[in-house]
């Protein structure tokens, strides 16, 4: 199941890491382990990790920020963040900020190796791009790359979290057809998290501010009431 | 009231205790003001009847001008004494309210670190303990488990001591002589690291016992080394401790080669206090501060970026001779 994928391991709880590091090796994953945020930017520089398990605390930076530079520099990698603090808003913020889930410690090793698989099919999901997806495509204002997990918006360039490139590629995959949110649900969440109809419609809200000329006035991603969304135009660049 | 037993005041929602409490401030200072309006003009109307009384009388007998001067100046200080009472009672109410607030605001990040310390080791426990039941054999998962307990142990003993510490609970000083006794304890409290952790000890040749609570001191050195294990973040960290006798009083300064840290003087020692990157419950050098002036000593911390944690105990000389 792992395919010898890479995994970059973020913690600088020292028996926390070893002991991850070394049952992910033995579930088949080659492993780097990095006991802070610098040495995690030197582990992403040298080696592309194909999923990032990241602490929240770290002793020299904040996990969510690194985050954002992770996701920045490595577009493709998953993001899955490891805490002992499990309340709703950081686990809320940790999503926004791209993470691809959020597992509060203590956890279950099976349960982790679950999620980091789950996460690696999505993003292999996101990597087999259809033909017409491929290169650069024009959604409204953005110029959005989905190999790159990009945005273009007046020269500014968006890093995409791979839920918003998975909702945007399935609205994309449509255009002019209505897509349900419970299709968009299924496609872009897994079956262990608990998403609503409601989580959709706020990915929709920053898509909307990323593609639309007047996010309040909708023209290309449009709702279709009792439905979900349709979006209207996609152009090849 | 029976449909709300087992609610305390806890169970109000902070959102609907912050509006009662803006409510009751905002009534308490309606009353404060009108009451205030409502005593002025009392008082000039006061003043000026006073002032006709006073000229309709005459000037001729000073006795009766100097009752009415009496009455005014009763009516003033009357007020005024009532007024600034009123104001130091609106002004103590705040004050309360912004201590209050104050101490749940680190009831709440304590409650929080508290809840991190814990589950980490837990993490790890159960990595361990799931790794044996898969019939990974290795003696290192032994020894993190190990690790793992102690530090879980140790949590819960600082807990326990704060609310003993907090709650005035007492502590028994005896003469405790340091030569030895420091040894034995450090080396017994530095083994629980493993061989990560170096302790160089330069003690004075006539070093006089101290007067101190030895589980209290004990409680402290643990403390201490815990911290520099924790923010020292190196492979191996070294701790430098000496002893001198100083007018009747015992210095032992505690000194390692950790990282440092710009958090300074008496914010190293705040309860529930913890730096940027801190990893801890801020409560362990807070207890190291309480028990030391618990004793009748004091505890000062130094640190900077780049020059490790240096701790300071003054304890008391004691005049006795220690059993052997």
């Amino acid at each position: 199941m792992s395919g010898g994928a890479h995994v970059l391991v973020v913690e600088d709880e020292r028996n926390v890491g070893e002991t991850l590091a070394e049952r992910l090796q033995a579930a088949g994953y080659r492993v780097t382990l990095a006991a802070s945020a610098a040495r995690a930017r030197l582990a992403w520089r040298a080696q592309t990790p194909q999923l990032t398990l990241l602490d929240v605390g770290l002793p020299d930076g904040n996990g969510f920020e690194l985050a954002g530079e992770l996701r920045a520099a490595v577009p493709q990698s998953a993001i899955i963040f490891l805490t002992a603090h499990g309340n709703p808003e950081e686990r809320v913020r940790g999503l926004e900020l791209g993470a691809d889930d959020y597992l509060t410690k203590p956890f279950h090793f099976r349960e982790l190796l679950l999620r980091i698989q789950n996460c690696l099919k999505r993003a292999q999901d996101l990597a087999e791009l259809p033909g017409e997806m491929r290169g650069v495509v024009r959604i409204g204002l953005a110029h959005v790359d989905f190999e790159r997990f990009s945005a273009e918006v007046d020269g500014v360039s968006h890093a995409l979290t791979h839920k918003e490139c998975a909702v945007l590629r399935l609205l994309a995959s449509r255009v002019g057809k209505a897509v349900s949110r419970d299709e968009i649900l299924d496609r872009a969440w897994s079956a262990d998290e608990f998403p609503t109809s409601r989580t959709v419609d706020n990915f929709i809200v920053r898509l909307r501010k990323l593609v639309e000329p007047d996010p309040d006035e909708p023209r290309l991603i449009r709702s279709i009431r009792g439905v979900g969304y349709l979006l209207t135009e996609v152009l090849r660049d | 009231m029976n449909a709300k037993a087992g609610q305390g005041s806890l169970s109000v929602l902070p959102a609907r205790r912050t509006r009662l409490i803006a409510f009751l401030a905002a009534v308490w200072i309606a009353l404060v003001l009108s009451l205030g309006a409502w005593w002025i003009t009392l008082l000039v109307r006061q003043a000026r009847q006073i002032g006709e009384l006073q000229s309709l009388a005459g000037s001729a007998d000073s006795a009766v001008a100097a009752q009415w001067a009496s009455t005014r100046r009763m009516v003033v200080g009357e007020s005024s004494v009532f007024l600034l009472l009123l104001l130091a009672v609106t002004a103590l109410l705040g004050w309360l309210y912004w201590r209050e607030n104050r101490r749940a605001r680190s009831m709440q990040a304590f409650f929080a670190a508290f809840t991190h310390e814990l589950r980490t080791p837990l993490t790890s426990i159960r990595l361990q303990a799931e790794a044996i039941a898969e019939g990974d054999q290795r003696v290192e998962l032994a020894r993190r488990l190990l690790e793992d307990s102690n530090r879980l142990e140790s949590q819960i003993d600082k807990t326990l001591e704060l609310a003993r510490i907090e709650g005035g609970g007492p502590l028994s000083e005896q003469s405790v002589p340091l030569r030895g006794w420091l040894d034995r304890t450090l080396s017994s409290i530095a083994a629980t690291h493993g061989p990560g952790v170096e302790v160089r000890m330069h003690l004075d040749d006539s070093l006089p016992a101290i007067l101190a609570d030895a589980a209290a001191v004990q409680m402290i050195l643990r403390n201490l080394l815990e911290n520099s294990v924790r923010h020292a973040r190196l492979e191996r960290v070294q701790v430098r401790l000496t002893a001198r006798a100083l007018n009747g009083k015992v210095l032992l300064e505690y000194h390692d080669n950790g990282a440092g840290t710009a958090v300074q003087g008496r914010e190293l020692g705040r309860l529930f206090g913890r730096g940027a990157a801190s990893g801890g419950s801020g409560v362990g050098l807070y207890l190291v501060r309480t028990l030391m002036q618990r004793m009748g000593g004091r505890a000062d911390f130094y640190s900077a970026p780049g020059e490790g944690f240096r701790a300071e105990l003054c304890f008391t000389a004691s005049a006795e001779e220690p059993a052997s």
